[in-house]
């Protein structure tokens, strides 16, 4: 469903991504390991479109259908969704408004049953509906974004959901709302990207089932089960990265 | 322009419609005389418009009616067909359409109007046309009219006192609590479409009240420059709101003239929701503020096309702990300028006084300038100010992309979410409209 062939990416002229390949079928369940600054959170934006970074080389293909080049709402509409490592404020903006309006043109709902869906789901989130009156991030705790951003993912249900640390920063009963609503979505078809730095998120998953790719320098050196996550957990990349000679 | 006007051409047709303003209104002399004491300090008043020079405003004097609108307005088939769209478009009634074109103003609501306010009446609150004030209430309006500017300030100020027609005269009794905001669309559209409205508000000992000005729709005005002028008299412990909502059509040069005295212990919030802010709009509105007195001006901007916009504000912190708040937010899109200039001069001790400018430039051929003024006459007042002129930032333009928004779309929530705040005590129905007009102005469809 998702193919990322070649690809290069630069920011500021300076070379992030040098040569990324990585083919995600529907259903699939995907984890991205490695170390701080290796580019994983790039290829996630890459991905979703942000202008900043630019793809210098190689291709996006979702659903058999380049998309290397469309605006971000384009790929939102085809069913790519990114739940970001660090959302931003947007002040003045309520919640519910946006989320109203996100599932208006997305889903085609209509605004009465969009306002009912998002306050029964954000619910299962923890969020009060007074909470849903809030600005979009504003004055928001680290796990509390994390819970916004997985909250968003629910509602709008993509084919193809990339998560990028949902996990870093959060309290240990959020990270288990947070591992079992991935869970859940997964099993309901979405396929999933997801960057993280521990393996406690993946507790309950089927390690077999899982594919794990590791990162370094803006390559990806190996990809394997879900036992390379407890071997990075236990032994660090060093001699994963001696192993590959990267 | 084709022919010269003399500034004696123009004091003889000033004197034309002085005469013509006194045997309409049946008004007594003693306001006519204020009116020719204006014509003659029309000549000699300085002049310093940066939009309108000396010339034009002359010639506006000679000719205030702007050509190419339709005639007589009988239907709402009469407007102009962009207008008439616009209309549709933000979902207005068809009622309220006709106060916009100035149809139906006595007809359809007098009615309405008089039971309203003939409930109110009896408790102390009053309501008029200006024009009837000064038949009905001469005392209460010889004491409060020009009494906050000098008829010889400016040519603006001088021609503004010897034509001024339309305007409204609101005097809240002490003690009397209005406990609903005050929109009275056929009074206040009535004003509009006069050129020179005079409003006065008294507000008597701890009254309160909240009174909206204006409407979000554009309103089909057939002259080219307006001039209203506000006075506004707050009694100790008095709590009034005006809000200003203006969506005037782009031929118009607006001059707002607002000035407040805010008695001990007294508050005023002052907001102007600038949708449409003409062909060009500047003001200087003034606060002179008394012991534990409370002025806020807040500000609310769209300059858009090539609008010139210019507003300032002065407040005058004059007894002790006396505070003062100048708060704009600008959003700044086309070719438009953008200019807000707030001073604050704190002359008791404790005052306090605050500026904020805030902008969001959408174009790169606008412009946005900003200069705070902070005066202290004292050792302990709390003067600041803080500015921020900035374009939407990329982050959060592509988180809300990323979610499926177009960039139109994402833009106008960035726009709404900007202004918001500012937009706190604006009743519900108002926002709605404005809201919508934020959007079309932002997808460039005003
Ligand atoms: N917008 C940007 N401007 C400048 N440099 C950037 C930008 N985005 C990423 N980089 C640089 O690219 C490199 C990769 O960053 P990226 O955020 O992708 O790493 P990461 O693997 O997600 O790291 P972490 O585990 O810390 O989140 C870093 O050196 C980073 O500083
Ligand atoms: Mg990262």
């Amino acid at each position: 469903m998702l193919k990322v062939e070649n690809l290069h990416v630069s920011v500021e002229d300076r070379e992030i991504l040098k040569g990324v390949d990585l083919s995600i079928g529907a259903g699939e369940f995907h984890v991205i390991m490695g170390p701080n600054g290796s580019g994983k959170s790039t290829l996630a934006l890459t991905i979703a479109g942000h202008p900043k970074y630019t793809i210098t080389e190689g291709r996006i293909l979702f659903g058999g259908e380049e998309i290397t080049h469309l605006a971000p709402d384009e790929r939102a509409k085809r069913g790519v969704l990114l739940a970001f490592q660090v959302p931003p404020d947007v002040e003045g903006v309520k919640i519910i408004d946006f989320l109203q309006q996100v599932l208006i043109e997305l889903k085609g709902m209509g605004p009465v049953e969009a306002y009912d869906l998002i306050v029964k789901k954000a619910e299962d989130l923890w969020f009060k509906e007074e909470d849903l009156h809030r600005y979009v991030n504003v004055g928001f705790s680290g796990g509390e974004r994390k819970r916004l951003e997985l909250l968003q993912a629910i509602l709008v249900e993509p084919k193809l959901l990339i998560l990028d640390e949902p996990d870093s920063g959060v309290d240990v009963d959020s990270l288990s709302i947070i591992s079992r609503k991935i869970e859940e979505l997964n099993k309901r078809g979405t396929a999933i990207l997801l960057i993280t730095h521990y393996g406690r998120i993946l507790e309950h998953l089927d390690k077999d089932s899982l594919r794990v790719h590791v990162m370094k320098d803006g390559r990806i050196i190996k990809t394997g089960s879900g036992n390379l996550v407890e071997r990075i957990e236990r032994e660090g990349f060093s001699d994963i990265f001696e192993e590959v000679g990267a | 322009m084709t022919e010269t006007i003399t500034i004696s051409d123009a004091k003889a047709i000033i004197k034309n419609q002085i005469e013509e303003l006194a045997k309409r209104n049946k008004e007594p002399n003693w306001m006519t005389r204020i009116r020719y004491k204006a014509l003659e300090a029309f000549e000699k008043a300085p002049h310093n418009d940066p939009i309108i020079s000396e010339e034009e405003l002359l010639h506006f004097i000679a000719k205030p009616e702007i050509e190419g609108l339709p005639e007589n307005i009988e239907s709402l088939d009469d407007l102009p067909p962009e207008m008439k769209a616009l209309l549709d478009r933000l979902g207005i009634s068809e009622v309220e359409q006709k106060y916009i074109a100035g149809l139906a103003v006595q007809t359809d609501t007098g009615v309405i109007y008089n039971e309203f306010l003939k409930e109110w009446a009896k408790k102390g609150l009053i309501v008029l046309p200006t024009e009837e004030a000064v038949i009905r209430y001469p005392d209460l309006v010889k004491e409060h009219f020009l009494r906050l500017f000098h008829v010889d300030e400016s040519k603006l100020t001088a021609y503004h006192t010897a034509v001024w027609n339309g305007g409204i005269f609101l005097y809240v009794k002490e003690g009397l609590k209005v406990p609903f905001p005050l929109h009275l669309f056929f009074l206040i559209q009535e004003s509009a479409l006069a050129q020179a409205p005079h409003i006065i508000i008294i507000a008597e000992k701890n009254s309160e009240f909240h009174l909206i000005e204006g409407c979000t729709a554009p309103i089909l005005v057939k002259h080219s420059l307006h001039l209203d002028m506000t006075e506004a008299y707050f009694s100790e412990g008095s709590k009034g709101q005006l809000t200003v909502l203006q969506n005037w059509p782009e031929y118009v040069h607006t001059r707002p003239m607002t000035r407040a005295k805010i008695g001990n212990g007294a508050r005023f919030i002052n907001t102007t929701v600038g949708l449409g802010t003409g062909k060009s709009n500047v003001a200087n509105p003034k606060y002179w503020v008394e012991e534990d007195g409370y002025v806020e001006l807040n500000g609310i901007l769209l300059g858009q096309k090539d609008w010139f916009v210019d507003l300032g504000g002065e407040m005058y912190l004059q007894g002790k702990g006396a505070a003062g708040i100048n708060a704009s937010k600008a959003v700044i899109m086309d070719n438009s300028t953008v200019i807000t200039r707030g001073i604050i001069k704190a002359k008791a001790p404790k005052t306090k006084g605050h500026i904020s400018c805030d902008a969001l430039l959408l174009s790169d051929k606008a412009t946005m300038e900003t200069y705070p003024g902070l005066v202290s006459r004292v050792d302990d007042a709390e003067l600041s100010h803080e500015a921020a002129i900035g374009k939407i930032r990329e982050e959060e333009l592509f988180y809300l992309m990323s979610r499926g928004l177009d960039e139109e779309k994402a833009t106008q929530l960035i726009v709404k979410g900007f202004l918001e705040p500012m937009l706190k005590d604006i009743p519900m129905e108002f926002l709605v409209e404005i809201r919508k007009i934020i959007e079309l102005a932002v997808s460039g469809g005003m």
